[in-house]
């Protein structure tokens, strides 16, 4: 990380949306600066003007007065299609061109940029590969091929054809069943770790903002600012009474969406083998101050809990065919509140970390949650007598 | 004379006819897929001049055909041309009609993606909605060509080319034992065509249709 401001990359002044035959405009004289790799959320109740705003800035939607700057550049009144091809688009409903395969969705943009065949297919596999998904298997199939999570990673792979400095992203996780909606925003985030584009995300949740977001923009009426924040601020120092009731009950279990599993120290806890004996399992057990046994496959990856008891039953089954299954596993993007929601109803009251490839590095237990808690208080309390200080 | 004896001694007239025939209502089905298609593209956004475009088309699917071939007999005389213009106008409206249902079914979604994507409107339309609606288009071709093949042979009252000549030579001699034949003849001939058209119109569909949207 470098210490050098980063540059804005969007700035947007006095922009407006006047509908005809609306009495007051969807987005009012906003301003507002996007700096260079970050993701920006605008959240806000239905209705603010959050993706009016938000889709004047590729000018799908063109603003009725005031400017958009790109790079410091004017393009309120340049060519849309031209700028639409600088900006990477992702829509909830996902979109993709359902007579087109996959690698010919993402080659959609390569294509408008006049690449040659030989940059535009290297670029696809690369952004497939990027999204996790391998182009030998994916290359070629269809989106209806596809399952939602995939179609949405496909989304996400498209707008990043063209390599553009911006990516717009309107509730690109919304209409995704929890489990998996969870699991994309995971990977995008490390995803976006690695490209560090700017990212105008526009989302109604604001767990999601929270969790997604380096800055907020909480939105009220016509797309006046509320608060434009840090997360953390925005939770521990709402500007307003409406950004508290937006934030709601709950602000301080928030927080623990800005913490992530990678941030803390996990604990370590005793592990077998599968195809470790039993005898010898339950001796290890023995020596260890847990009750059950973590079994790992020959790649490391959790596969079953065993206690004493199903020790004593393996009766020459292999070990991970008896205990429990390893479930409550999150990876280290994971947030704090997700591993204590897994470590709720798990088993053994801890959840399991895993690497990228699914390796097993350690636990999180509520008492590292309870620390994390503490800490954050502590700071969070510091910044409120800094604050008194100045005054 | 046997229906069979009678085919097998005018059968180079049957293939000729039936030439002329497949020739005319194909050059017919061209013309008002084209000029079909144009029009849908046209007006499918916009419902004043598209609820016009399809009230036009189908009001000329309510002339009679006998009365459309002599009123055109004074313009465009006799033979080929009075029977491709009636027949390019009555093969407008499935056209139309297909053209604009297929574009309006387009998923919204499909097409902000594309236009967010930095398509303009003539890449959004030949690239995105074009195809998806085309297994729609081409449905209402079939349609087109199945209706066209049975009004064509009407033609023959203006000396057009086709197995209406068949029917219409049919009639003049009717009570006469060749006179069935002659009819039954024309009636088979364009049922053959019906068919061979149908297997093109099915093969081309499946050649011309994305896998993805099978």
């Amino acid at each position: 990380m470098t210490t050098q401001t980063p540059d804005v990359l969007i700035r947007l002044e006095g922009l407006t949306k006047q509908y005809p035959g609306q009495q007051r405009p969807a987005v009012d004289h906003l301003d507002l600066e996007i700096l260079e790799g970050e993701i920006v959320v605008l959240v806000g109740p239905s209705g603010c003007g959050k993706t009016t705003t938000m889709k004047m800035i590729n000018r799908i939607i063109e603003p009725t007065s005031g400017h958009i700057y790109l790079r410091g550049e004017d393009v309120t009144t340049t060519d849309g299609d031209e700028l639409r091809r600088r900006i990477g688009y992702v829509i909830q409903q996902i979109g993709l061109f359902p007579h087109m395969t996959i690698g010919e969705n993402i080659a959609t943009v390569p294509k408008l940029l006049g690449w040659d065949k030989a940059r535009t297919d290297a670029r696809v596999d690369e952004l497939l590969r990027l999204v996790n998904m391998p182009p030998e298997v994916y290359r070629n199939r269809y989106p209806k091929q596809l399952s939602g999570g995939q179609q949405q990673r496909v989304g996400v792979a498209r707008a990043l054809g063209g390599d553009p400095a911006v990516l717009l992203m309107d509730e690109p996780f919304g209409a995704i069943d929890p489990i998996t909606r969870d699991r994309l925003q995971n990977e995008f985030l490390r995803l976006q770790a690695e490209v560090r584009k700017t990212i105008v995300f526009v989302t109604h949740d604001i767990d999601e903002a929270i969790k997604m977001g380096d800055r907020i923009a909480i939105l009220t009426d016509g797309a006046k600012v509320a608060q434009y924040d840090t997360p953390e601020r925005i939770l521990t120092a709402p500007a307003n009474d409406f950004v508290a009731e937006f934030i709601g009950r709950g602000a301080s279990l928030k927080r623990l969406n800005l913490n992530h599993v990678s941030d803390i120290e996990l604990r370590s806890w005793p592990t077998v083998r599968a195809d470790t004996d039993p005898a010898t399992a339950l001796d290890r057990l023995r020596q260890a101050d847990e009750s059950a046994l973590l079994v790992l496959d020959e790649a490391g990856r959790p596969r079953r809990w065993v206690g004493a008891e199903d020790l004593r039953r393996a009766d020459g089954r292999r070990l991970d065919d008896v205990g429990l299954p390893a479930s409550a596993v999150v990876e280290p993007r994971a947030t704090l509140s997700d591993a204590l929601n897994e470590l709720i109803t798990a088993r053994y009251a801890v959840t399991l970390v895993v690497d990228d490839e699914g390796v097993f590095q350690g636990v999180v237990d509520i008492e590292q949650i309870n620390e994390a808690i503490r800490s954050m208080r502590v700071s969070a309390v510091r910044e409120a007598r800094a604050g008194l200080e100045d005054g | 004379m046997s229906f069979v004896e009678f085919l097998r001694n005018r059968g180079d007239d049957w293939v000729e006819l039936g030439i002329q025939h497949a020739a005319v209502v194909a050059i017919s089905v061209v013309l008002a897929s084209v000029l079909g298609v144009a029009l849908g593209v046209a007006t499918y956004r916009r419902e004043r001049p598209r609820e016009l475009v399809l009230a036009a088309s189908g009001a000329i699917l309510t002339i009679p055909s006998f009365a459309l071939f002599i009123l055109l007999l004074g313009p465009l005389g006799l033979g080929w041309k009075p029977v491709i213009v009636a027949l390019t106008g009555y093969g407008l409206m499935p056209v139309i009609r297909n053209t604009v249902t297929g574009l309006r079914a387009v998923d919204p979604a499909v097409i902000e993606s594309a236009r967010g994507m930095g398509m303009n409107r003539r890449q959004q339309l030949l690239h995105i909605e074009l195809p998806l609606a085309w297994p729609v288009i081409i449905t209402g071709i079939r349609v087109t060509t199945l209706v066209l093949l049975g009004i064509a042979a009407i033609g023959a009252i203006v000396n057009g080319p086709g197995y209406g000549e068949f029917i219409f030579t049919g009639l003049a001699r009717v009570g006469t034992p060749v006179a069935v034949n002659l009819v039954l003849a024309g009636a088979l001939g364009v049922m053959v065509l019906a068919v061979l058209f149908d297997l093109l119109f099915y093969a081309a569909g499946r050649l011309t249709t994305s896998k993805g949207i099978r």
